[in-house]
């Protein structure tokens, strides 16, 4: 193929492909645990972090995510808090990342086009240290799904009974809080806020509302998250739109495509049903 | 023997105490009943029980001398299972096998044993030929059965129960109270289980405790003293 050929087109699908895979996984998990929002939130946080380690001369990459990850926690800290209400805290970070953010970016007025790219991505535009992170944070992530996958399934059904059963619920909550944070501060710049958030909660929605099984939820919304990838880099490349938005939109055709097939479906299974018992 | 002892606890939501300097023991291997109006604190105590509420005062003690040396287990069936998310997307052997978790940790394999334990726990809820089915397309009683299922597949020392039988009907209820009276007798399994349901089972319970609410202080409960008790040994 001869996008291949380019070595910026080689990076974005190594790079989609890493968060093609950890994003969808982590969305389940939010989706579950009531947190759709929090990568959105994490973004904006994540963004307050980029502005003030430029306004502290400091590496804006490390602390854009060192501070991602404090938001995750201090959102399950907050979520301890507000147990009935666990959108409050998304909320309650998610517009004070926003103020720091605007705040500390006014502070430095040839900021804002930096930011611009924060809040938007190019994945056509990743560099190797940026492809390095998101594949470490990546292998990272899955490995935790892996070794945890028993006990972050009993700590979605429910967290009492859990807790009961032997899983240590509150550092099994924070270390998902810090694999939260750690996959939107890396795949932020990449794909931009739009993107994660998209990446995280589409393929996760059609998962939920199709499958069967725990298992199948997550290789469902694993291969979505991918097919919408890979094909909406590839789409843009030819018809040359910008990759974050037609790799969105094409994630919202998968997902109104998976809930108009699953009804068909059923009513096609209702009908045969009918007609056996009339 | 005693399992598990409670004495002199004192908790409360806010300001107020719910819990007033109450003691009672579990004695390891009965079927237990904790009945009472709404409000007399019953799942509050049964999660001070647990260890999930801790105390403002007092002390809640597990004896390892009656669990001859193993871990202890607890199965629990938390009250209004049957409202949990509809949406999560789980078959009902994948619940039930979760059960197995905590005594595979996070790498052993589930052995035929387990598969046994597993097969047998949803046969005797009724929920087999069920076992395939997504959780949320089940009604409120199937989705308190395989709750029940998951709890047992545990293979717990104690198994904690909190209005089990909601939403099932006479039948599954009477099959219910005499599936746990044989998990007492035939597996020395300990039950403990909050029940409004006390006429219809008291056959098969081996001890109740009865509370009630002060009758000076509507909402309010829970003195040693206020505490009555049928069939057994005193709450001490």
């Amino acid at each position: 193929m001869e996008m291949f050929d380019y070595e910026f087109m080689q990076r974005a699908f190594w790079a989609g492909g890493f968060i093609g895979i950890i994003a969808p996984i982590l969305g389940v998990y939010l989706m579950l645990r009531r947190q759709a929002l929090i990568a959105d939130t994490l973004s904006h946080v994540s963004l307050a972090g980029v502005a003030l380690g430029s306004v502290l001369h400091f590496n804006p990459v490390v602390s854009g995510f060192a501070v991602a990850i404090a938001g995750g926690l201090i959102i399950e800290q907050l979520r301890r808090t507000y147990l009935s209400y666990s959108e409050v805290p998304v909320a309650i970070i998610m517009t004070s990342g926003l103020a720091l953010a605007v705040l500390l970016m006014s502070l430095k007025s040839n900021l804002n086009k930096s930011f611009s790219s924060y809040l938007f991505g190019s994945i056509v535009a990743v560099n190797s240290q940026q492809l390095w992170m998101i594949g470490i944070v990546a292998i990272i992530g899955l490995i935790f799904f892996i070794v945890f996958r028993r006990p972050l399934y009993s700590l979605t059904f429910d967290e009492e009974t859990a807790s009961i059963g032997g899983v240590h619920v509150r550092l099994l909550s924070f270390a998902f809080s810090v694999l939260t944070g750690m996959t939107v501060a890396s795949a932020m710049p990449i794909v931009g806020v739009l993107l994660v958030s998209s990446l995280m909660v589409l393929p996760a929605a059609l998962a939920l509302k199709i499958s069967r099984g725990f298992l199948s939820a997550i290789i469902i919304a694993v291969a979505a998250g991918l097919a919408g990838i890979f094909s909406g880099l590839s789409a843009s490349y030819y018809i040359n739109t910008p990759p974050g938005a037609t790799i969105s939109l094409i994630l919202l055709v998968f997902f109104l495509a998976g809930l108009a097939a699953q009804r068909i479906i059923l009513r096609s299974k209702r009908r045969k049903r009918f007609a056996r018992s009339a | 023997m005693i399992l598990s002892s409670m004495r002199s606890v004192v908790f409360g939501y806010g300001n107020e105490p719910v819990v007033e300097n109450i003691s009672l023991d579990i004695h390891a291997g009965e079927f237990l009943g904790i009945t009472g109006p709404n409000g007399a604190a019953k799942s509050t105590i049964l999660k001070l029980l647990l260890g999930l509420l801790k105390p403002w005062s007092g002390t809640v003690k597990i004896n390892q001398a009656a669990l001859d040396g193993g871990k202890l287990v607890v199965g629990y069936v938390p009250q209004q299972v049957a409202s949990f998310n509809s949406g999560f997307p789980s078959k009902v052997i994948e619940l039930v096998r979760s059960g197995c978790y905590s005594r595979l940790g996070l790498f052993r394999k589930f052995s035929k044993e387990q598969e046994a334990v597993v097969e047998r726990s949803l046969k005797q809820v009724g929920m087999w030929e069920h076992r395939h089915a997504r959780i949320g397309e089940l009604s409120g009683g199937q989705k308190q059965r395989i709750c029940i299922a998951r709890a047992l597949a545990q293979q717990p020392n104690v198994l904690i129960l909190d209005e089990p039988t909601t939403g099932m009907d006479h039948q599954s209820r009477i099959g219910f109270y005499e599936l746990m009276k044989h998990y007492v007798k035939e597996h020395h399994l300990t039950v403990v289980m909050v029940t409004h349901g006390l006429e219809e089972m008291d056959s098969y319970l081996d001890r109740v405790i009865s509370l009630e609410r002060k009758e000076s202080e509507e909402w309010k409960c829970l003195t040693t003293s206020s505490c009555s008790v049928r069939f057994g040994p005193e709450v001490s």
